[in-house]
């Protein structure tokens, strides 16, 4: 077991707030509990940075409302928030590239605990949870890819509305609820804006907590390869301070990625949307939905008509459905036949998510 | 590559010295710095009987060895070969003047790479004064070519007296004026720094891969000790920024000044959001320094080093970009812009034509008149040390949404060159006769539209009386004729020239010359 260095503040200020507080209490509690340390800890971070990017979004977006006016005025506020107002483009830029980021960094999570195979007994919750997560992130993303109300967020929102339109029976509903009518403009943007700063943060802060809580109680999942390990051989670390201060030097680094970007590539703000406008030849969605679709405009040049689309979003949503439910078929510790059909089904999807991804950007027709 | 201009797709000529050069910086001053670092650890642990740390400093001046003679010297050559590549005038420019430093820094340079083999090769195998007698003597070798090198880098920018003797044919007599100039110290005071924290850091990434368990002790000894290497840079870096500052060109610093003064009102310049970056980082590496190898000595891993690495290489990108910026739009402050064009030639140029006077332009056949061909040959010249045509700094999108006459206007602005223009600070100024820059303009607008969307002039002198301007709006279609090949040339160029638009498009040029030659009695400038 690795030698732990201990953090032991003995000013007058801290045992001042201790006696009041019971601080010491709280940090031998956290001192009990151990973090598994071995080659693969590299992975156990990029949940405390998925974390780190969404409070920095939080942060910003908070700033941003001050100045947001959803409606007819999206535009304009969002100009004034990029140009006029002190800080605006920064604070935009910061929240922006975070949101970015933080996607980034949940898809990086949930890669790692799916080839650790960290959704194993008694594991599933804390992975049907973090879908949960990572999908609501996805609609945060979608939800405020819009709200500039710029020439590409109209016209991509037009264009993602249009998929679940597509779906039997209840797609033409869904399609309409979100717009608030039969085309994007105004009420949409209400609408999204009011599912982007309430709805969806009503539903993944608890979900959240739940992610969270369930990891306090189960603890780090070990790989395979350590798991075969003695006990005695199988390293830990204390949480507290070792960890969390691991932790703190990794939300350090990757604030400045986030400042770097902020910084040489400030988000730009497009010309207004103009629904009398042609949309652009390089319309696209952002790139955590580039390969949803691309692959529904594959089956779309298979099978035109309503039966590619419908055919597109069938193959989409079961393949997810199969991704949620992996615990089910390898909820055992120890790798069999189908943990390692598993393990090639999601080297599978690895394999599509950057192959259509990259495609969808190579055949991207050139801009204006 | 489209000899003997260097046309890199997407991110252009200055992103690529840029990137090399980074990536040398962070090597060459750890050679510097490491140089320091292994003899004085060497000397520690002989003055303190820490035997336990030979081993590990013998395998560390194995990494040094390989990764500053491989890699640094690999990426200084790459630098050369792409600032010669990139800016072929420049570089020949500081050759000229400089021609005995740079010897000076290549037998520093072969001295050092000698001494670091040597350094490394005789461990045990020579007593220790002599070998820490070698590792000195390595110490003084590197410390000699980064005295050389920052002579010639802050020359740059601070050329100072030497500027009186430039176009003379005297300026070699001058190179002490040019070598010992404004920001000749805080810069080399800045860059031992710089060395001194990045041995500190280097030191980390290699400490960091040793056996917590095993080698426990030692580990967190060396540990401790390599990541106090960052406290000088802490205590100095700001005192000999400040000084460095007080260096910098008024008319320059004023490039940094607006971005400051702009910090209270939230719009703040691309070099200010640098050196702010700068500062960030910075700061950031002390505090994941502490965190990650301070508190935690023993369970310092590789790739918490290599993340540490990380942030200073966002530290030296960012400030080594506020370095570059702040010379814009020179090469050397007064006397070499950017875009090779001498400021004694400019008249000159301007003239005769920039064509005729560019040792590095393809020729062109038919330069009496204007032409999208011609047009290609100055945007190389003259655009592609900063822009590309749709990667970074892309002229596609700079020019886009603009006709014919917008880019006239724009050009006729960069030509001009007033203090009062928006790009006065930033662009050096356009040059070249009246046919080339018409051809410019011919070509942006292709770029731009696919297409000419306003009148072609031409720019040919014409036997009027005396005071009227000659420049007239051509009237004859059939003399389209050449602007239609050229503009072949100059889509491939663009790469719009597929098999199939490539047929269609030079009829069509032609018709629309055609149409913009149309006479306009307001375009025609006819007294």
């Amino acid at each position: 077991m690795a030698k732990s260095s201990s953090v032991a503040p003995e000013s007058r200020v801290y045992r001042w707030l201790d006696e009041r507080l019971g601080i010491s209490e709280i940090v031998e509690l956290a001192g009990k509990k151990r973090v598994p340390e071995h080659k693969h800890s590299f992975w156990y971070y990029w949940g405390g940075i998925t974390l780190f990017f969404f409070l920095v979004m939080c942060v910003t977006g908070v700033l941003l409302l001050v100045y947001y006016r959803p409606g007819d005025g999206a535009y304009e506020s969002v100009r004034l928030i990029t140009y006029d107002i002190k800080f605006g483009w920064l604070v935009r830029s910061i929240h922006s590239w975070s949101a970015n980021l933080m996607v980034a960094a949940a898809f990086v999570h949930m890669f790692s605990a799916f080839f650790m195979k960290a959704y194993r007994r008694p594991r599933e919750f804390l992975w049907f949870t973090g879908i949960g997560l990572l999908s609501l992130s996805m609609l945060f993303g979608f939800s405020g890819y819009l709200l500039p109300m710029d020439e590409l967020a109209y016209f991509a929102t037009k264009v993602g509305l249009a998929i679940p339109a597509t779906i039997p029976v209840v797609g033409p509903w869904i399609a309409d609820l979100a717009r608030g009518g039969p085309e994007v403009g105004a009420y949409t943007v209400s609408r999204f804006f009011a599912l982007h700063v309430v709805v969806l943060p009503a539903m993944f802060v608890p979900l959240l907590g739940i992610h969270l809580a369930l990891v306090q109680k189960h603890g780090m999942s070990i790989p395979e390869s350590e798991q075969a390990k003695p006990e005695k051989a199988r390293k830990t670390i204390p949480f507290f301070p070792n960890f969390a201060m691991k932790d703190m030097a990794v939300w350090l680094i990757a604030l400045n990625v986030l400042g770097f970007l902020a910084a040489v590539y400030p988000w730009q703000l497009g010309p207004a949307a103009d629904s009398l406008m042609p949309a652009p030849m390089d319309i696209h969605p952002e790139w955590y939905f580039m390969s949803s679709f691309q692959i529904l405009k594959w089956f779309g040049n298979w099978f035109p008509g309503a039966l590619g689309e419908f055919l597109g979003i069938a193959v989409f949503n079961v393949g997810v459905l199969l991704w949620a439910i992996v615990p089910f078929f390898d909820p055992e510790k120890r790798s069999g036949v189908w943990g390692r059909r598993v393990t090639w089904f999601g080297i599978f999807v690895v394999f599509v998510i950057l192959l259509t991804t990259i495609w969808g950007y190579a055949v991207l027709p050139a801009g204006k | 590559m489209n000899y003997p201009v260097w046309d890199v797709p997407v991110i252009g000529s200055g992103w690529t010295i840029g990137i090399i050069a980074i990536i040398h910086i962070l090597i060459s001053h750890f050679a510097v710095g490491g140089g320091i670092f292994l003899p004085m650890a060497e000397a520690k642990a002989i003055r303190e009987g820490r035997k336990d740390w030979f081993p590990a400093l013998e395998k560390f001046s194995k990494f040094f060895l390989i990764l500053t003679g491989v890699f640094g010297a690999m990426t200084g050559v790459g630098i050369w070969f792409s600032i010669g590549l990139a800016n072929p005038e420049g570089t020949s420019a500081l050759i000229h003047n400089f021609v005995f430093g740079w010897a000076i820094e290549w037998v520093f340079f072969l001295v050092e790479l000698t001494l670091a083999a040597a350094y490394y090769y005789t461990w045990g195998k020579i007593s220790e004064r002599d070998h820490l007698r070698l590792g000195w003597a390595y110490a003084i070798a590197s410390i000699g070519t980064l005295v050389i090198i920052t002579g010639i880098l802050t020359f740059k920018l601070t050329p100072g007296g030497w500027l009186a003797f430039a176009g003379t044919g005297e300026e070699p007599h001058h190179f002490f004026e040019a070598f010992f100039n404004a920001g000749y110290l805080p810069s080399l005071g800045l860059r031992i720094l710089v060395c001194v924290s990045l041995a500190g850091i280097w030191a980390l990434v290699y400490f960091g891969g040793m056996d917590g368990e095993t080698e426990g002790p030692t580990k967190e000894k060396l540990v401790r000790w390599a990541a106090k290497w960052i406290l000088p840079a802490y205590a100095l870096m700001p005192v000999f920024a400040l000084w460095y500052y007080t260096t910098i060109p008024a008319d320059h610093r004023e490039l940094f000044q607006l971005g400051v003064s702009t910090i209270g009102q939230g719009a703040f310049t691309h070099v200010t959001r640098m050196a702010l970056m700068a500062v960030l980082s910075s700061a950031t590496i002390a505090l994941v320094i502490f965190l990650f190898a301070w508190l935690f000595p023993r369970e310092l891993t590789r790739g918490q080093g290599l993340a540490i690495l990380f942030l200073a290489l966002l530290a030296t990108a960012s400030g080594e970009s506020v370095r570059e910026f702040l010379r814009k739009p020179f090469v050397v402050n007064g006397y070499l812009y950017s875009n090779g064009v001498r400021v004694l030639n400019i008249d000159k140029v301007n003239r005769v034509g920039y064509l005729a006077n560019s040792p590095w332009a393809k020729p062109v056949t038919d330069t009496t008149l204007p032409s999208p061909e011609i047009g290609l040959r100055m945007f190389q010249g003259q655009c592609m040390a900063c822009h590309t045509v749709d990667g970074y700094r892309s002229m596609k999108r700079l020019a886009g949404g603009r006709d014919g006459k917008a880019i006239g206007s724009i050009l006729k602005i960069l030509k001009d060159h007033k203090p009062e223009s928006p790009y006065y600070k930033y662009m050096p100024p356009l040059v070249g006769n009246a046919t080339e820059i018409e051809s410019l303009r011919q070509y942006l607008d292709i770029m731009a539209n696919g297409k000419l969307t306003s009148p072609v002039v031409d720019t040919r002198p014409k036997p009027v009386k005396a005071g009227v301007d000659t420049t007239v709006v051509r009237t004859d279609s059939a003399k389209a004729a050449p602007v239609a090949d050229s503009l072949k040339v100059a889509k491939d160029s663009l790469n719009v020239a597929s098999k199939d638009s490539a047929k269609a498009s030079a009829p069509k040029a032609s018709v629309d010359s055609a149409k913009a030659v149309k006479p306009k009695a307001d375009t025609a400038k006819r007294p």
